[in-house]
């Protein structure tokens, strides 16, 4: 018991001084291309915390999340330019149209499992680059659409903390929804539904709208990012917002940092982002920082394969006293337990008990 | 329900449990029809199965094994906590009953494979169903466990749930039933108490090959 106290206590120092060094970094932060390159970072860890949602809790792995992050910029922006929304509520508009867009989209792409849903999520990018692409009159076509900013007094010279604003407007919901579904029975069904479907709905999980209840909730949080970057950057065009790479980035990220914990894509997200940034600077207009970025992630996969949190957490676990296993039981205990509970069926077990703790030490 | 590998009794379980819909014939259940329906409405109505090759969340605890199969009523059990007082006290009941209740923290792929086939038989019990199919309930298992099975399984019935078991296991299929159907390439060839069944000519033919 303790030691889970303990574990519990290191986690939210580490989570108040994270918190704290994220948040203030406008005021240390020492030119302004580290403070632009930040913001990047810091939205890329909100678009991938958003596609965990759904990627984390069930295991879908959406690579076309680009599609939410791409409608809900433009949505934002057309609502703007088009119909003269004030720009905050054009946000909150556009929000509630991709999650309803979201219902029959999730109700056709969750039908298919595996590498299918993969493509079909794929296949939903590629479909709407070409419809913004083609649709000039209304997006703007591949001449992008330039969206009024509704910051111009949030810039760092005047306001060095108003620069965070849109991130910590973006970060909130989404840790409160991340926690909230995280301790919940629908997050405990989700995570069922991630370790094995099939079983999960035999106990009686209602798997699909479990699956599309997530979908609608990554992809809202997804299009709000979205908009938060249209309101942020003002300026859209089809080929970046839906794009490929938005969308594995945000999968990478998350995979890299632990996609079971709220705070995985975070992490991936700043040494993935940071990685992205250093490498572009270093090596300019090559393309040789995709390959860059591609061997880290490599490397990532091949020594951290569950994300940087759980292998760091590995790690710690092994320098603390060790904790003993399950199924560590002297002979003596095993033939107390054998006398005492003759009818359980651990201790009839009691020959592959061994082994299995040579198996437990191994995974550990 | 015995039978010969392939002789569809897996594939019956799936057909009445809704893993797969029929390509013809009825399931229906207390009266109702539940063809083709899907699996967690059959859950609902009261079927809880298990699966041939022991089907667990393997990187689950032991207790969120079990937890993961509570029933929430309503939209705000469902996002209430997932470690309600009285799930938790029904799940560690199931767990003590099966015999694990001491590895509940464990992560269930750590367990050995007669403890998963137990944490798999909780999950079934704690979504209360009436009516339990088990699928080879003794396969892989130590004798001794499979004698605990068999009297959890007795117990069960005594307390009035029905089950309906698939095995190869002839010693436990005649003690176990009260009634035997047996299974010859997708149809039943014989049913009735297990000495009429065991003293029929077509199954010692089709199964036992004698």
């Amino acid at each position: 018991m303790r030691n889970v106290f303990e574990r519990r206590a290191s986690s939210w120092v580490a989570l108040v001084v994270g918190a704290a060094a994220l948040l203030s970094f406008p005021l240390w932060s020492p030119n302004p291309y580290i403070l632009s390159a930040g913001i990047v970072v810091l939205s890329y860890a909100v678009l991938s915390t958003s596609w965990n949602f759904v990627g984390g809790f069930t295991g879908y792995m959406s690579l076309g999340h680009a599609s939410w992050f791409g409608l809900g910029a433009y949505g934002t922006g057309l609502l703007i330019t088009r119909a003269g929304v004030p720009s905050f509520l054009a946000l909150g508009l556009a929000g509630v149209i991709v999650a309803v867009l979201a219902v029959p989209i999730g109700i056709a792409a969750l039908r298919v499992r595996g590498a299918s849903f993969v493509i079909v999520s794929i296949a939903l990018v590629l479909v709407l680059l070409l419809v913004f692409q083609s649709w000039r009159d209304f997006t703007g076509g591949s001449d992008g659409l330039v969206v009024p900013r509704p910051f111009p007094d949030l810039l760092p010279p005047r306001a060095p903390h108003g620069v965070l604003l849109p991130v910590r407007r973006a970060a909130g919901p989404r840790a409160a929804g991340w926690w909230t579904i995280d301790r919940s029975r629908f997050g405990l069904g989700l995570k069922a539904i991630r370790e094995d479907e099939d079983k999960a709905q035999s106990l009686g999980v209602p798997t699909f709208a479990y699956k599309l209840v997530a979908f609608v909730v990554s992809a809202t949080f997804t299009a709000l990012g979205g908009g938060l970057y249209a309101l942020w950057f003002g300026d859209l065009d089809p080929i970046f917002q839906f794009s490929i790479l938005i969308g594995s980035y945000m999968v990478l990220m998350a995979l890299l940092g632990g996609v079971r914990h709220l705070f995985g894509p975070v992490l991936g997200a700043l040494v993935v982002g940071v990685a992205i940034e250093y490498f572009k600077v270093s090596y300019g207009d090559t393309q040789f920082h995709l390959v860059a970025t591609g061997l880290l992630l490599a490397a990532v996969v091949l020594f951290m394969p569950d994300g940087v949190i759980p292998a760091v957490a590995g790690l710690l676990g092994r320098l603390r006293p060790q904790q003993s296993s399950i199924r560590e039981v002297t002979a003596a205990e095993l033939l107390e337990q054998n006398r005492t509970a003759a009818d359980r069926p651990d201790s009839t077990d009691s020959t592959d008990s061994t082994n299995g703790a040579d198996r437990a030490e191994v995974r550990r | 329900m015995i039978g010969p590998n392939g002789s569809g009794k897996t594939t019956f379980f799936n057909c009445v449990t809704g893993m797969i819909r029929p390509d013809s014939g009825t399931v229906s259940y207390r009266g109702r029809d539940v063809t083709g329906k899907a699996s967690h409405r059959i859950a609902a109505a009261g079927i809880g199965r298990s699966f041939q090759l022991c089907r667990i969340f393997p990187r689950m605890t032991v207790l969120e094994n079990v937890l993961a199969a509570a029933r929430p009523r309503g939209i705000a059990a469902l996002l209430g906590s997932a470690r309600g007082a009285a799930e938790i006290d029904r799940a560690r009941g199931w767990l003590h009953r099966v015999g694990i209740d001491h590895l509940e923290g464990a992560e269930a792929r750590d367990l050995s494979y007669g403890q998963q086939k137990l944490l798999e038989l909780a999950g079934v019990l704690m979504a209360e169903p009436e009516t339990i199919m088990l699928d080879e309930p003794a396969g892989g298992v130590n004798p001794a466990l499979i004698d605990r099975i068999a009297a959890l399984v007795r117990e069960l019935n005594a307390e009035g749930r029905t089950f309906i078991v698939v095995e190869h296991n002839m010693e436990l299929v005649m003690s176990l039933s009260d009634h035997v159907v047996v299974f010859d390439r997708g149809r039943p060839i014989a049913e009735g108490p297990p000495d009429t069944v065991r003293a029929d000519p077509a199954v010692l033919e089709a199964y036992l090959g004698v």
